[in-house]
């Protein structure tokens, strides 16, 4: 008998959290085959999340590789494990009255969502660029089914074969940048790339650095920086919006994970890197943002923003490091609340009969909705990076990552672009506060779990805003467990 | 190696004769057999018990005309009889018909090639028959063609994954993909493999059926409502290699039954090729029995019977091979 | 390697043949087309329309779920040669595998994929 149990070093306890996603998964696919048990599936993929939650924050402060040396698991992955399973659990909650009333309530958007989700978590978990290829491939997959689900729907259909088309593309610069890396160092293993990259550097510097473009490429591509950004607008406007939720937060930070554990720890020493990544963070905030100041549809709007704040978190890996990546962990974190809370009030207004998320469909909001308005001005402030909302001190620790490591330029376009961000953020605010609505306008009807929602993201928005230090100090202690 | 390509020269030669008389008297077997089963004769005229009929049938295709239709894609429209037939032949590259003996003083092995892969190397060529159908069906321009061709493709890989996995138990018994090792295991009758693997033996056997578009599962040419199928435009030699193709098939699957499951050349008394010939032309007499038995399924029944039946059970009979392997294992 | 080239052999004695009796025939038989007698068959009748027609696009759903079973079951001939060496630990994990496999066909069952008409 060959012991290859421990020659290979399976150890599932490293893979808890992804087993339990898995398993939920499998369970919610079985419920969604009969039309009896299907409308528990939002419960049942509810626990599953929780209980994969709560496996996850067990394993903080564990550090441990396995299989082979493919999966490791860190405090990097492990918060950001935590990230996509909250921002699934906000998604649950934030989508149900959507779907039921959009006729989408079926199991198989909440299998596929765990099945997204478990992608991100070995994305987030993998040492190996094969093992985190694998990730990406399980996360996108679901996307593309998700983005097109609504099917009477021209737009959602658009978005999923404009998305489908997109992801298969950039998956395939990915997968060829991986083949020229293991050409390069004939190693896939992050690890051994580390140990091995004078040699690699030295011996095959064109392969090297045509696999580290491609690979770049292709995570551009996912988490839609400027010059791959093209799909982002349409496949987010025409998407369903819990699933535009979703796609703005989850497959974004999974993207990122895989962009500092590759770059800022991987290949770290090619130093033309962080230019690369200078040119990448200043065209994707401004033409973000400038092209959201156009924009006369809010998903749309929001589709254009989210570029932007990927530009800023671009900057944490132009600068590298530790307290970069720490940053770049606070501000996802924050990120995610926010975003996904000024999309759940999208989602809600967009329950109204007819509603397409236009500008002027917001007219009059206040009268009929003050606390939903209220809710969405916080959102919008901390989107546009106000004190005393997360957004800001996100923002700060960006930029003075960025300062302390003399990137003084770099800080200043950034502001800049916050400045130019604040007029596309307060017209939402202004047309729903202050201009008057055409005819009567209609009330948007509140839901409990929506309202979970909102709490969730309202707290978290202005709670980590106000009470930033223990936050801080778990993205702090949110290191590579890789020596 | 000039002796060894020799030695394999003559082999293939053999063997491709050997293979194509096969299967022009199967044909005879077939039409005399199905005859008696439902009370006729069969051919009588061309010599004794109609034996010079086949010959006849070969020399009467060979001057037919060849018809090619205005409309078919030439290109695909050739390559398809020849995709339907040489992958058939193929898999007798890797059946052992004997074995190893000694020629004019030369050590000959009693197979073709002993390849390590020799199961795979079946499937994979099987798995080719499917293109030939494929091609004909869409390349003759015809709606006949078309539906039979897809039909029957579509039938093709739905039977082939049961054909896959019924074998898997065999394989677990075996610990070998080569066919030359697999019969050698089988040294006495009660080593044969149908004993130990006897629902992986009927469903391989059933598969066979389905995967050579025999009757009960030959939707692809059912005559009363797709008149030929994917073979309704072709004629002349053309046709004659479709239709040498499907009997080569059946033998194929019928030596790859013996094989797997019969234990191959092994048995007592007679010499080890007639043990082979036997048993394969056993197998012949199950497809022509079946035939001459079992009315024509339904599209819809034939479909549901693959994916609902036969898959559901070549996956148990995987999964119990392996728990009884392994507790045998754990007592040795 | 000479194990591959007999294959090779027989691979080109199987094409031969089919070349040489297609040459033979070709020698042989007569050849005399004529518009009608190129037209499609149809039963007799003038051919209507294209020959590519619409089919059910169930056949398409087939072919997807055989891929993924193909893929399966070629996984499953290395497990099955190596098992005598594996043991209990490879049965658990390929009994797994081929569970997620069937949940999905059991879905697709559910789902009425399978079903004709």
């Amino acid at each position: 008998m060959i012991d290859y149990v421990s020659a290979l070093s399976i150890d599932f306890g490293l893979i808890v959290p992804e087993i339990t996603v898995l398993v939920t998964s499998f369970v919610v696919m079985m419920l969604a085959c009969s039309k009896k048990v299907s409308s528990w599936s939002s419960t049942v993929t509810l626990v599953g999340y929780v209980l994969a939650l709560w496996f996850t924050t067990r394993q903080w402060g564990h550090q441990g590789s396995g299989f082979a040396d493919m999966v490791t698991c860190d405090n990097f992955g492990i918060v950001f494990k935590a990230i996509f399973i909250v921002a699934s659990i906000i998604v649950v909650f934030l989508g149900h009255r959507y779907l039921r009333v959009k006729g989408l309530h079926r199991g198989e958007y909440y299998a596929l969502m765990l099945v997204s989700t478990l992608g991100m978590m070995v994305m987030a978990n993998s040492s190996d660029l094969i093992v985190l290829f694998l990730g990406l491939e399980i996360m996108s997959v679901p996307l593309y089914v998700m983005a097109g689900m609504y099917r009477r729907s021209l737009e959602s259909n658009e978005a999923g074969i404009k998305y489908f088309f997109m992801g298969a593309f950039s998956t395939a610069f990915l997968l060829l940048g991986i083949a020229f890396i293991f050409g390069a160092s004939g190693t896939t293993n992050l690890r051994s790339i580390v140990t091995d990259f004078s040699y690699i550097a030295n011996s095959f510097p064109v392969y090297l650095y045509a696999g580290v473009a491609l690979i770049l490429i292709g995570f551009g591509f996912k988490v839609g920086t400027v010059p791959f950004h093209t799909w982002v607008p349409d496949v987010y406007q025409g998407a369903p919006t819990p699933v535009t939720a979703f796609f703005s937060v989850a497959p974004k930070a999974a993207g990122f994970a895989a962009l500092l554990r590759v770059f800022v720890y991987g290949f770290s020493e090619v130093t033309i890197l962080s230019d690369v990544f200078w040119v990448l963070a200043v065209l994707t905030m401004t033409v973000g943002n400038l092209l959201a100041l156009r924009q006369d549809n809010v998903k749309r709007m929001l589709a254009y923003s989210s570029i932007s704040h990927a530009g800023y978190i671009l900057v944490a890996l132009v600068v590298g490091g530790a307290d970069a990546v720490a940053a770049a962990i606070f501000y996802l974190v924050a990120y995610t609340m926010f975003n996904l809370g000024g999309f759940g009030v999208v989602t809600l207004l967009e329950t109204r009969s007819g509603c397409k998320s236009e500008f002027n469909e917001l007219r009059g909001l206040s009268k009929t909705n003050p606390y939903l308005t209220a809710t969405l001005a916080l959102f919008m402030f901390a989107l546009s990076g106000f004190p005393p909302t997360v957004g800001f001190i996100g923002k700060f620790y960006i930029f003075s990552a960025a300062m302390q490591s003399g990137f003084v330029w770099l800080t200043v376009i950034g502001v800049m672009n916050s400045f130019v961000s604040v007029y596309y953020y307060l017209r939402v605010i202004k047309t729903s506060f202050f201009d008057e609505a055409e005819g009567t306008p209609v009330p948007a009807v509140l839901s409990p779990t929506i309202i979970i929602a909102l709490v969730i993201t309202a707290v978290g928005t202005l709670g980590l805003g106000l009470f930033p230090q223990q936050l801080l100090q778990l993205s702090q202690a949110a290191i590579f467990g890789m020596p | 190696m000039l002796e060894v390509i020799i030695i394999s020269s003559i082999k293939v030669l053999t063997v491709v004769i050997v293979v194509l008389t096969c299967c022009a008297y199967s044909t005879l077997l077939e039409r005399k057999l199905v005859a008696y089963m439902q009370h006729r004769l069969g051919p009588i005229y061309a010599g004794p018990w109609g034996l010079l009929q086949p010959i006849a049938d070969a020399i009467k295709l060979m001057f037919k005309e060849d018809l090619v239709p205005d409309r078919v894609e030439r290109t695909l429209y050739t390559l398809a009889p020849i995709l339907s037939f040489v992958p058939s032949l193929l898999v007798f590259a890797v059946v052992p018909f004997s074995s190893d003996f000694t020629l004019f003083g030369y050590d000959v092995t009693g197979v073709i090639s002993d390849l390590n892969i020799g199961v795979l190397w079946v499937f994979m060529i099987t798995g080719f028959g499917v293109y030939g159908v494929v091609l004909a069906g869409w390349s003759s321009g015809s709606k006949w063609s078309l539906l039979g061709g897809i039909r029957s493709s579509a039938q093709m890989i739905s039977y082939e994954l049961s054909y896959g996995l019924s074998i898997v138990g065999v394989i677990l018994l075996a610990n070998t993909l080569s066919m030359t090792e697999i019969v050698g295991q089988q040294d006495s009758i009660f080593s044969w493999y149908i004993f130990r693997q006897p629902l992986g033996f009927i469903l391989f056997f059933t598969c066979a059926v389905a995967e050579t578009n025999r009757a009960p599962f030959d939707m692809a040419e059912a005559e009363s409502e797709l008149v030929g199928g994917y073979h309704t435009e072709y004629s002349s030699m053309r046709f004659a290699s479709f239709f040498v193709g499907e009997y080569a098939n059946m033998l194929a699957a019928s030596a790859v039954a013996a094989t797997l499951f019969l234990g191959g050349w092994q048995g007592p008394l007679l010499p080890p090729i007639v043990w082979m010939m036997l048993k394969v032309f056993f197998g012949m007499f199950i497809f022509i029995w079946l035939r001459g038995t079992l009315p024509r399924f339904r599209y819809d029944q034939l479909m549901n019977f693959g994916w609902k039946v036969l898959f559901p059970l070549a996956l148990l009979n995987t999964m119990v091979t392996g728990l009884i392997v392994m507790l045998t294992n754990g007592t040795n | 390697m000479s194990e591959y080239l007999a294959v090779l052999l027989f691979a080109v004695a199987g094409i031969g043949i089919v070349l040489i009796t297609f040459g033979i025939s070709r020698l042989l038989r007569p050849h005399n087309p004529y518009p009608e007698k190129n037209v499609t068959y149809e039963c007799a009748e003038e051919t209507v329309g294209p020959s590519w027609i619409q089919f059910n696009n169930r056949f398409y759903i087939f072919a997807l779920i055989f891929v993924i079973f193909d893929v399966e079951a070629i996984f499953l001939f290395p497990w099955a040669v190596a098992f005598g060496q594996l043991g209990l630990f490879a049965l658990v994990e390929v009994t797994l595998f081929l569970m997620i496999l069937f949940f999905g066909l059991f879905y697709a069952w559910k789902k009425g994929v399978l079903k004709w008409v």
